[in-house]
């Protein structure tokens, strides 16, 4: 609660200092606003500080320690991007204040995800996510990819927005209300009428496929994230795929728990076609950005896995864990890719011929990204996979079976990078000039990365 | 002190990746040294009766049953000695070739040494996991960027077998680990453990630890290789540079033996009657099949590396057959092929390194011109025949009589090992030392200081450890019993 109000104030602080125009003042304005919120959030989950400012909005939301935690995640994620938009954004100009306010805003909605506890705030929450993030996609102006991608993402997530619409009132007609305990009581009661439910509930899951980017609801996925600008990628795949993700455990975990035998089957066939089909197409492309797309599809085929094993003991740990390596990992890759591809002005994976002989420091970065998000350990990874996997091992055995096949093919298009940074030999190496800002992110990634190797279960047991 | 042996050649990789001080070689060399001291240490601390002293235990992941425990019994203790004695030898014969980003190579050495040592002490099913794919990341940069023709694809061809190999692993300890515990208890409770003993305790029902121990046989058996799963090691070792495969065959394929005594058969041995005579027919197999092709190679390297089959495939069966005999023979012998192993690997490399060629053909009457070398790799070769009063004699002895003991017939037909083994390894004595010498073997230079340090120790040791293998039996011994002891098959 305190973060969504330190986060509000300082997005409306940094669109009236977009007046300026003075780079260095916006970034430290927005940076400055999420290190506060990240501090308050981990305070209060250090504390088990639930309550205080709850009380106001009960029946809307409530900040309980999943909702804490998950809120961490996004504004390590923030943070880290933020770090990186100094050099980043300096395509924009009289824009720039407006993407600061905007990148605040959507995380704003993210929290709102994270702690809902009424279906209509959870809609509020992806709305006020995602209408930002149509704008940040077409934040290039000038460019015909990125006005294409805001168009594809606006034109599909409003489509997604109309599915998850329909299910909220069709969900709202089989039990007569938007509260989630509510619900939850009247589906356990069995006091509804269960085409209807089971009706609403398939569509609010189709809903959110489409934000998640879960097949076959990810056509969409591929060009977006190429098309736009490839700072708004990483966030997208990192604290938007979170948020998503989030939003839709906490969902069906606590209303729609009971009927796990109705959308279980479903949620497992959508989770094995993703990983599946994801993992196989990424194999195939050569350039980067589309295959990190194809890759975060992927991870949420696995992240699926969580939702299948609402009940078990550790799942909501296991997802935790897993976002948050997986969102590290991302954005570290995704830094040493804009410095070598904006640099070089080439976007497919050659730019990283012979990388380790000229930047050892940004190579080691990117293997240990890439290590990280094929599982592989003793990266922080493996063990948000481990954990994953055992959650939803005892109900799913078969579908571990496919997700594990799935980690084997994925290394193949992981190490790719690894090949062309270290073993392609006679190739002129990319010329790279490293900003101190991305110098800072990096190596905080890589603490951060170490310390989730030396003890996921600090992360793992907090939820 | 475990933890120490972990530590010293992690904390060493890490400084000199990091670091990149000039003389990477020589501090990698001296960390090598200084973990063969503390393991000469620990061998005695052991033999004093300290062996539940030296463990390091302390949780890793407490809310989900996870331990970071190390602890040393004679098994593992045989196999850390085997990792730190050839751990110097392996990085000294690394300095006769001069490498491009000289550290990130000692570096990725000393991290896969810490690795093996993890392994080979781990006490938890999940820190050993970890381990065992920890030693495969460095292992293959050092295949990938060292290595000679069409390294990428062989070594990415390795890494794929193995890591595939070993995730089937991981799910048969998921598995079994999901099993321990009170299954009454909540899910609030922390019920499950990854403890060895833990695991151990769990009983399967056969149709479950047939599924258990396929999962595991998958990792090692890649790992080893056994018959069919063999096809990547040809390629990688000949590919890698010498090093690297030194590592892999010296050391590394122990892990997929070790990992069949400590995890396999303990954590399902109900098992056992319906799948080891599949797997004991494939390692006999495996044999005969490697030993047919030693003969026919002409490539000195790719000859040792299928012999290396043959010799693992022998040992894993003296696994199966699960005896005292049979296992104290796999135990003597994977020390022995250890070193042995990494002799030839040594010898082949100097001899392409003079000559520029691992053809067979091309070699011919060195021994003429080098008769220090002639008489080492004698030696070493004789002990790799496993001729009498060698070191490769005692351990093949145990392995027959367990498998005889198990099964009179796979007895004969791993029998056979003993005489292909000298016709191919005679065979490329012969072709490379004697004979006339040709333009190129007429000049050839015999072995510096550094080289006959390293064959010298290696035939010292094949010498005395053929007359004294007890050294080695009796400090498995009491662990061998107990093992044999804790699993009911």
């Amino acid at each position: 609660m305190k973060a969504l109000l330190i986060l509000f104030f300082t997005a409306i602080a940094v669109l009236f200092a977009g007046l300026s125009k003075n780079r260095k003042t916006l970034q430290t304005i927005a940076l400055a606003g999420s290190i506060l919120a990240l501090l308050a959030t981990g305070i209060d989950l250090m504390l088990g500080d639930t309550t205080g400012l709850n009380e106001h909005y009960a029946t809307m939301f409530r900040f309980d320690q999943y909702a804490l935690a998950f809120s961490a995640v996004v504004l390590i994620g923030t943070v880290l991007i933020l770090g990186l938009s100094g050099w980043g954004f300096r395509a924009l100009t009289d824009t720039l204040g407006d993407n600061y306010g905007l990148i605040l805003f959507s995380l704003c909605g993210a929290l709102c995800m994270f702690s809902f506890t009424n279906m209509v705030m959870l809609f509020l929450g992806i709305e006020i996510l995602s209408i930002p993030m149509y704008v940040m996609a077409g934040s290039r102006r000038d460019e015909p990819e990125s006005n294409e991608a805001a168009l594809k993402y606006f034109l599909m997530g409003a489509f997604a927005t109309g599915f998850l619409l329909f299910g909220i009132a069709l969900v709202y007609g089989a039990t007569a209300s938007f509260d989630m305990q509510v619900i939850a009581r009247a589906i356990a009661e069995g006091k509804h009428s269960l085409g209807m439910l089971h009706m609403g509930i398939l569509l609010m899951l189709v809903g959110l496929s489409f934000k998640v980017s879960a097949v076959p609801f990810h056509f969409w996925a591929p060009d977006v994230y190429t098309g736009s600008p490839n700072l708004v990628t990483a966030f997208m795949s990192t604290v938007v795929k979170t948020a998503g993700f989030a939003a839709l455990y906490r969902l069906f975990s606590s209303a729609f728990v009971d009927a796990i035998d109705f959308w279980g089957i479903t949620v497992a066939a959508i989770a094995a076609l993703t990983m599946t089909l994801a993992n196989v197409t990424a194999l195939f492309q050569t350039n980067f950005k589309r295959m990190m797309a194809y890759s975060s599809i992927s991870h949420a085929g696995y992240l699926l896995l969580a939702v299948l094993a609402i009940g078990q003991a550790g799942s909501a740990g296991a997802m935790l864990l897993y976002t948050l390596s997986y969102s590290i990992a991302t954005i570290c890759a995704f830094a040493v890719y804009i410095l070598v591809a904006e640099q070089n002005n080439n976007a497919s994976l050659d730019a990283f011929n012979g990388l380790s002989k000229r930047e050892p420091f940004l190579a080691a970065v990117m293997v240990i990204s890439m290590l990280s998000l094929a599982g592989i350990p003793p990266t922080a990874g493996f063990f948000g996979k481990y954990f994953l996997f055992t959650a939803a091992f005892e109900r799913y055995p078969w579908l571990i079976g496919l997700a594990v096949i799935n980690s084997a093919i994925s290394i193949y298009y992981y190490f790719k990078v690894i090949i062309a940074m270290y073993f392609v030999r006679d190739e002129a190496s990319p010329v790279v000039v490293t900003p101190v800002g991305f110098k800072w992110v990096v190596a905080g990634g890589l603490v951060l990365i170490a310390l989730l190797t030396l003890a996921p279960g600090s992360v793992y047991g907090l939820i | 002190m475990s933890l120490l042996l972990l530590l010293i050649p992690l904390i060493a990789a890490g400084f000199v990746l990091v670091a990149r001080p000039s003389n990477g070689r020589q501090i990698a060399l001296l960390f090598t040294l200084a973990n063969l001291a503390l393991t000469a240490y620990v061998v005695m601390a052991f033999q004093s009766g300290g062996g539940e002293a030296l463990a390091f235990r302390t949780p890793w992941v407490p809310n989900a049953g996870i331990s970071f425990s190390l602890s040393l019994d004679g098994i593992s203790l045989l196999l850390v000695v085997l990792t730190n004695l050839l751990a110097p030898i392996i990085v000294l014969s690394s300095f006769g070739r001069t490498y491009e980003h000289e550290n990130r190579y000692y570096g990725m050495v000393l991290m896969m040494l810490g690795a093996l040592n993890g392994v080979f002490m781990a006490e938890d099913g999940l820190l050993f996991y970890v381990f065992y794919e920890l030693a495969l990341i460095p292992i293959y940069f050092i295949c990938a960027i060292w290595g000679g023709q069409d390294r990428i694809r062989v070594t990415l061809k390795f890494f794929i077998y193995t890591f595939i190999g070993s995730l089937f692993m991981l799910m048969s300890l998921i598995y079994v680990y999901l099993q321990t515990g009170d299954p009454l208890a909540g899910n609030d409770v922390i019920r499950h453990s990854f403890l060895w003993r833990d695991l151990v305790a769990v009983p399967l029902s056969p149709s479950t630890a047939w599924w258990v121990m396929l999962g595991f046989f998958v990792a090692f058996a890649v790992k080893m290789p056994i018959f069919p799963f063999h096809t990547w090691q040809p390629d990688t070792y000949t590919t890698a540079p010498t090093g690297g495969t030194m590592l892999l065959s010296g050391i590394m394929l122990k892990m997929g033996v070790y990992g069949v005594i400590r995890w396999m058969v303990p954590l399902a041995p109900e098992a056992m009657h319906t799948l080891v005579p599949t797997f004991m027919t494939l390692a006999v197999v495996g044999i005969v099949y490697a030993s047919i092709i030693a003969v026919k190679q002409s490539d000195f390297k790719r000859l040792i590396a299928y012999s290396s089959i043959a010799h693992v495939g022998l040992i894993a069966a003296g696994v199966f057959a699960w005896n005292k005999t049979g296992v104290q023979g796999s135990l003597i012998q994977m020390f022995n092929h250890g070193i042995n192993v990494v002799g030839l690997f040594f010898v082949a490399d100097l001899i392409e390194r003079r000559l520029g060629t691992r053809s067979l053909a091309d070699m011919g009457g060195i021994a003429k011109s080098a008769p220090r070398l002639a008489t080492l790799f004698m030696i070493i070769m004789l002990g790799a025949v496993a001729v009498p009063l060698t070191n490769g004699f005692p351990g093949e002895f145990l392995l027959l009589n367990g498998i005889w003991n198990y099964n009179a017939w796979m007895g004969a037909v791993a029998g056979l090992t003993i005489i292909f083994g000298a016709v191919y390894m005679l065979r490329a004595y012969g072709l490379a030392m004697f004979g006339e010498p040709n333009e190129a073997t007429a000049q050839f230079a015999d072995l510096d200081t550094r080289e006959l340090t390293i064959l010298g120790v290696l035939a010292f040791l094949v010498l005395v450890l053929g007359f004294f293998p007890q050294t080695i039996l009796g400090l498995t011994d009491q662990s061998v019993n107990a093992i044999l002891g804790a699993v009911q098959i």
